[in-house]
């Protein structure tokens, strides 16, 4: 641990740490371009220059590559490093163009903020700059390479990171240029991380381009609905329509990067098509007329039938508490049956992956990342669960052994789906060739042997195929992970597995260290499974089976299979068009996850808060003059006469009686009242509340 | 297409190295050597050659300057503009020489005989100023000398 002083605040850091990254850690920034957390040094922007006093170390140096030494007095203030930091600005200037005003950049740009902060205002240079012809990368990535400073982390992201092959680095000197071979779709499923990481205004979100400027945007920290990861963003919003989203550092799950499906599914927030008009009997009415006539109509059908022929529908895509309050609705009402799953498989088989996890033994990104070995099971990462790609390509990176189980049929069909953005509610996608993937064992660092198209869908990392789980050998290695999809035969091979280790972990065999992560269907599969398990809720599919169900009420639920015609669907709740929704006695519009605050539990069991990013309505973009300005008066703006679902269904309860407020994170859930969206989440296990 | 011989050649020349990648300047210069130049088919062939992308060829063909993307004439003259021979006169010397051929530097004779490439470093600073036609290094040369070492290898093509 060496100790070393930097303008005269004394800091201890781990063996390792940088200078840069000692003088953050006591919240001195220094300027750095092509250092980042995630991808490390390069020392290619020389921007960083401290001036070493004293130590073993003298002079003007590049903070960013020099590890933290004992005895080291560091200076950030120094006249001399001061005046290297203003220069090396200046140069990075000189082929910059001077018009921040119409870069789409500006405001969120990291070389703006270090050249006022190094003091560079006033150009010296004025000769010729040099310019470049920007090239097509796609629908979701804009190109415009004269703003270029040439920090390599759009290349070191890119291919050493990510493990793509179609873009990097070409020429040298004072003509590097950043592209592709040839204008096209960029075919990594990360490309978006470009965006974030260059610290310019080479690549911005297309998707959102000049429609708001930094400042203007509605904000929040979020959690990505799009699959069972919850990797963590920050959305942005301005005049009630979603822009874009952007990636939010969470070192336990996602790190600083997010895929492209949670990055650009953007579009079902803001589409024309959303419900956002309440219904009853197809005609308008107010929300709060809506909920009058559902309270009368679940009246008349009680009566009628009685309490054990209705089911009550919650769903994995929902939020916490809007699950939560459908079961105290079913208790509420003596309802026959709660359904948070659609398929009897999908239950049964969640709620069993759910039941293996405990917070020593679930594996959460980051330990995927650590892993030294890492075993695939009855998975498609990259369409189910893209980030976990990612997570163990770094650890392949770093030397595991990755396994896949299954024959090459099963893995190839596995992974032949191409890749598509858009994901649930998105529009937008992207053609890419389906090639079957070869089996990539090339060598570290390029990952498929032969022409690059086939890697448009092959995962980033080589491995090793065997027939089954036992064929791994766990027993050899210090970190090792299962990933599963929730499948049948994967979770009986686990469930062998961990009675084997368990059996032989008595023997002083297996170490304990085996971690396990599944991946499940829906942002809050794992919290719907341990809801479903406290309240004995049982798949749509089952209750439907066996006849007594003839009415449901369904909340922000899909179900893959037409609803038999002689179910009445009393009442329907979601954000988006479907099936049900057109069939609801009474349609309630909702709130899409960014328009209100939950939580979603995701696939380790970590529960993760997600704030309120903007106000519900339509989008003033799109509006006709006659609704915008609005000519009526009211509180709500036009198509904001919408609730959360968990709101919905606690007006609900007080029309049927209900005298009570009714908080949904209470009783067990009490623990998860102050999750703080910024922090790490908290671990749900079966017994941490108990 | 490049001769069945070669692509053996160069697959065997891959096969030995540790990684492909180390074999890509070679692979690149053997492609070279059949084209005249780089082509992009010869792009290709690089990439599947070494079990890269062809962007990753690209990035390796564009880093060094021997291999060129472009149509070259028979000669390439490459004029050294590094700090050495700078100092030693090496800006005369390709301004002299673009006089002298009719050409800019960067372009190649009309009757596709010299191509003229100013470069960094050639290793040569104590002959400064330097230039290298093929492999052969020269330095240091004045403009009358530089003439006649072109018009030399002219009569040689
Ligand atoms: S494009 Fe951006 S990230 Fe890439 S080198 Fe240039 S400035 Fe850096
Ligand atoms: S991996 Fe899943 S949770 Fe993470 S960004 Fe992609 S879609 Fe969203
Ligand atoms: S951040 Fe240190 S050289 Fe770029």
């Amino acid at each position: 641990m060496p100790k070393l002083i930097i303008d005269d605040i004394p800091v201890e850091v781990p063996d390792g740490t940088t200078v840069l990254e000692a003088a953050q850690s006591v919240d001195i920034p220094i300027p750095h371009f092509c250092w980042h957390p995630a991808l490390g040094k390069a020392g290619a922007c020389r921007v960083c220059a401290v001036k070493l006093l004293d130590g073993p170390v003298k002079g003007v140096q590049m903070s960013c590559m020099l590890p933290a030494m004992d005895g080291m007095v560091v200076s950030t203030t120094d006249d001399e490093a001061v005046a290297m930091r203003k220069s090396v600005i200046e140069w990075l200037m000189i082929n910059h163009p001077h018009d921040c005003p119409v870069c789409d950049e500006g405001g969120e740009c990291q070389l703006q903020d270090f050249t006022i902060a190094g003091g560079h205002g006033i150009r010296r240079y004025d000769g010729r700059k040099r310019t470049y012809r920007n090239q097509y990368l796609g629908e979701f990535i804009e190109h415009e390479m004269n703003r270029c400073i040439q920090c390599y982390r759009c290349t070191r992201f890119y291919q050493e990171y990510a493990g793509g092959t179609d873009f990097g680095a070409m020429g040298r000197a004072a003509i590097v240029y950043f592209g592709r071979q040839d204008d096209g779709p960029l075919e990594s499923p990360f490309s978006g991380n470009l965006v974030d990481i260059c610290p310019t205004g080479v690549f911005t979100d297309k998707t959102a381009r000049f429609r708001a400027r930094y400042w203007d945007y509605d904000m929040a920290p979020s959690v990505c609905p799009h699959c069972s990861l919850g990797c963590n963003t920050v959305p942005m919003a301005r005049y009630r329509e979603l822009l874009k989203t952007t990636a939010r550092r969470n070192d336990s799950v996602n790190g600083w990067f997010i895929c492209d499906k949670g990055r650009f599914s953007n579009a079902g927030v803001n589409a024309p098509e959303r419900p956002r008009q309440a219904l009853v009997g197809g005609k308008p009415v107010s929300l709060a007329e809506a909920l009058d006539a559902l309270a009368t109509l679940l009246g008349e059908f009680l009566e009628l039938h009685g309490p054990e022929s209705l089911a009550i529908v919650g769903s994995p895509r929902m939020d916490l508490a809007g699950n939560i309050m459908a079961a105290r609705l079913r208790e509420m009402l003596g309802a026959g049956t709660l359904c948070l799953f659609n398929e009897t498989d999908r239950a049964e088989l969640t709620g069993k992956a759910v039941s293996l996890l405990t917070t020593e033994n679930s594996s959460s990104q980051e330990d995927m990342r650590n892993a030294d070995l890492i075993a695939l099971e009855g998975c498609d990462l990259l369409d189910e669960a893209p980030m976990m790609a990612l997570a163990v390509r770094q650890a392949w990176r770093s030397g595991a052994r990755v396994y896949m189980v299954g024959t090459q049929n099963e893995i190839q069909s596995a992974m032949a789906p191409p890749f598509t953005k858009g994901g649930p509610g998105g529009i937008l996608q992207q053609d890419q060739t389906a090639n079957p993937p070869q089996s990539p064992l090339g060598p570290r660092g390029s990952f498929v042997k032969g022409g690059h198209n086939r890697e448009a869908t092959a995962l980033p990392f080589a491995f090793e195929q065997v027939a089954s789980l036992a064929d791994v050998p766990l027993a050899e290695a210090k970190r090792p992970v299962i990933i599963c999809g929730a499948s049948r035969t994967g979770l009986e091979s686990i469930g062998e597995i961990l009675s084997d280790s368990t059996a032989s972990f008595d023997k002083g065999g297996l170490q304990p260290a085996l971690k396990l992560a599944f991946i499940l269907d829906g942002p809050n599969a794992f919290g719907c499974a341990e809801l479903a398990r406290r309240h004995h809720g049982v798949a749509l599919s089952t209750a439907l089976a066996d006849g007594r169900i003839k009415g449901i009420i369904s909340f922000e639920a899909d179900l893959s299979h037409d609803l038999p015609q002689g179910i009445t669907v009393l009442g329907a709740a979601d954000w988006r068009p479907t099936g049900l929704m057109t069939r609801a006695g009474v349609v309630l519009p909702t709130t899409t996850w960014v328009e209100q605050e939950g939580i979603f539990v995701n696939n380790e069991g970590r529960a993760q808060r997600f704030k309120k990013v903007m106000n519900p309505g339509l989008p003033i973009k799109g509006l006709t003059p006659e609704l915008h300005p609005p000519r009526v008066h009211g509180i709500d703006a036009p198509g904001g006469d919408v609730a959360p679902s968990a709101r919905l269904i606690a007006m609900l309860m007080q029309r049927l009686g209900e005298t009570m407020a009714v908080e949904p994170l209470s009783g067990p859930w009490e623990t998860l009242k102050d999750l703080d969206a910024t922090g790490a989440g908290v671990m749900i296990h079966k017994g941490e509340q108990e | 297409m490049i001769p069945t011989q070669l692509r053996q050649e160069l697959e065997e020349r891959v096969a030995q190295a540790i990684t492909p990648r180390e074999a890509a300047v070679d692979v690149m210069k053997g492609l070279q050597g059949h084209y005249g130049w780089l082509t992009d088919e010869a792009v290709a062939e690089a990439a599947l050659i070494l079990g890269l992308s062809t962007l990753q060829v690209e990035e390796l063909a564009t880093f060094y300057e021997m291999i060129y993307r472009r149509p070259v004439g028979r000669v390439v003259v490459h004029v050294c503009d590094s700090i050495s021979c700078w100092a030693m006169g090496s800006e005369t010397l390709l301004h002299h020489l673009e006089q002298h051929l009719g050409i800019a530097a960067g372009a190649t004779t009309a009757d596709n005989a010299v191509t003229l490439l100013p470069c960094c470093c050639l290793g040569n600073c104590g002959n400064g100023p330097a230039l290298m036609i093929g492999d052969r290094l020269f330095g240091p040369v004045s403009p009358e000398q530089a003439a006649a070492i072109i018009a030399g290898h002219r009569e040689d093509q």
